[in-house]
């Protein structure tokens, strides 16, 4: 259904007349504010995935666990899984922050070199696959799992995920990929 | 290139398609197959939207009971191997007084995936047999089994995790089963099918009835 999008003010968005989902917003931050926000996200990536989220007290021995480890080890028992726990929890953010960094650099800087229309596309396919919530939550399940079995402590990592987290749902609620399309063009 | 579209009528009324790369329209006459803007794949509903829907959702009809029956993870302790299915996993999480995050594991790996496959069927179902359902309440549905989606992939995670901290050899160990597999392919399938539907056919299906 054709729908007439009004000016809108920062902050607000338009739906469609037929079915109420939104169709526009209009975002509070420009590029150059999600670019701030991507370097920061970039930042709080490589200890968030580097360092234990939890440790683990077992058997005597203290041993930390991160991100990477988990999905690593089951390469060889079920490739699969693993592939698609790496590609959800660390692949497909750290593109998709890489690429958002990437198109919003260059659209602060009038900088429109010939594939960023590329970039935009794999940004807008990206977005479905970043799945770093389901793992805070995942990580909360776990915790609770373990927690019978032996003393656990939240180790360094876990913190530094809490704010990547925040950041990433930040920068995903203010990114319009639409917005980017049209400053690409008329820019 | 006069693109001037009227507010209230659909696009295909008037000979108008949707980019969905860019998200910017343009006349069907002038650019059959390619958005003139970001020059991607362009037509005015998704292409064989109802067959990708359906191919992806029987894939995952058949793989959901393997993912169901067979062992998803076992647990190696003093070299006795424990199988534990989704279900054997939620149950023994009940038995240890843990009712809320059972309810969790219950919705994210039994609930949420049945839902979304009945869901995605009966819209499918109702565009192509013409069943005059509310569309409301089916883009309703489809909001939510978008939205949910990912969150089926909870378990997984779980495991991934579980196999990083059990890591003691014969002593105390994590393996993923053959169920992980299947249960890996519903999620991503079902992903896919909710992806490749063009919920625009849900209006057209009223129209024509």
């Amino acid at each position: 259904m054709v729908s007439k999008v009004p000016k809108l003010k920062a902050g607000y968005a338009a739906k469609c007349i037929r079915c109420g989902r939104v169709i526009a917003k209009n975002s509070l931050c420009d590029p150059s504010g999600i670019l701030a926000l991507c370097i920061a996200a970039l930042i709080l990536l490589i200890p968030a995935f580097y360092f234990p989220l939890i440790s683990i007290h077992l058997l005597g021995i203290t041993e930390g666990a991160n991100l990477l480890q988990g999905a690593l080890m089951m390469t060889s028992n079920a490739p699969i899984v693993s592939f698609v726990v790496l590609f959800c929890a660390v692949i497909a953010p750290t593109l998709l922050i890489l690429t958002i960094t990437f198109s919003s650099a260059c659209l602060t800087f009038n900088y429109h070199p010939p594939y960023l229309p590329k970039i935009l596309k794999i940004t807008r396919i990206l977005i479905h696959w970043s799945m770093l919530e389901v793992y805070m939550v995942s990580l909360m399940v776990a915790i609770f799992k373990l927690m019978t079995y032996a003393d656990l402590y939240l180790g360094a990592g876990f913190y530094f995920f809490g704010a990547l987290l925040m950041l990433n749902m930040t920068i995903l609620s203010n990114y319009n990929n639409h917005d980017y399309w049209e400053r690409y063009i008329h820019g | 290139m006069d693109k001037h579209a009227t507010a209230g009528k659909t696009g295909i009324e008037q000979g108008l398609q949707l980019c969905t790369i860019c998200g910017n329209y343009s006349r069907q006459i002038d650019n059959p197959e390619t958005c003139p803007v970001c020059f991607n794949d362009i037509a005015q509903r998704k292409n064989n939207s109802l067959q990708k829907t359906w191919a992806l959702l029987i894939t995952s009809m058949v793989f959901i009971i393997p993912a169901n029956l067979y062992p998803i993870t076992y647990l190696l302790k003093n070299n006795i191997l424990y199988p534990d299915t989704i279900f054997s996993g939620i149950i023994s999480l009940i038995n240890s007084d843990m009712l809320g995050i059972a309810l969790i594991v219950f919705v994210a790996s039994i609930a949420v995936p049945i839902f979304k496959i009945a869901a995605l069927a009966v819209i499918a179902l109702s565009v192509q047999l013409h069943w005059n359902l509310s569309p409301k309440k089916q883009l309703w549905a489809f909001g939510f089994v978008e939205w949910i989606g990912k969150w089926s992939i909870l378990d997984l995670f779980v495991i991934s995790i579980m196999v990083a901290v059990f890591d003691k050899g014969h002593l105390l160990s994590v393996y993923p089963g053959v169920a992980a597999t299947s249960f890996t392919v519903v999620v991503i399938t079902t992903l896919f099918a909710a992806n490749s539907f063009d919920t625009r056919l849900i209006w057209d299906a009223q129209t024509h009835e």
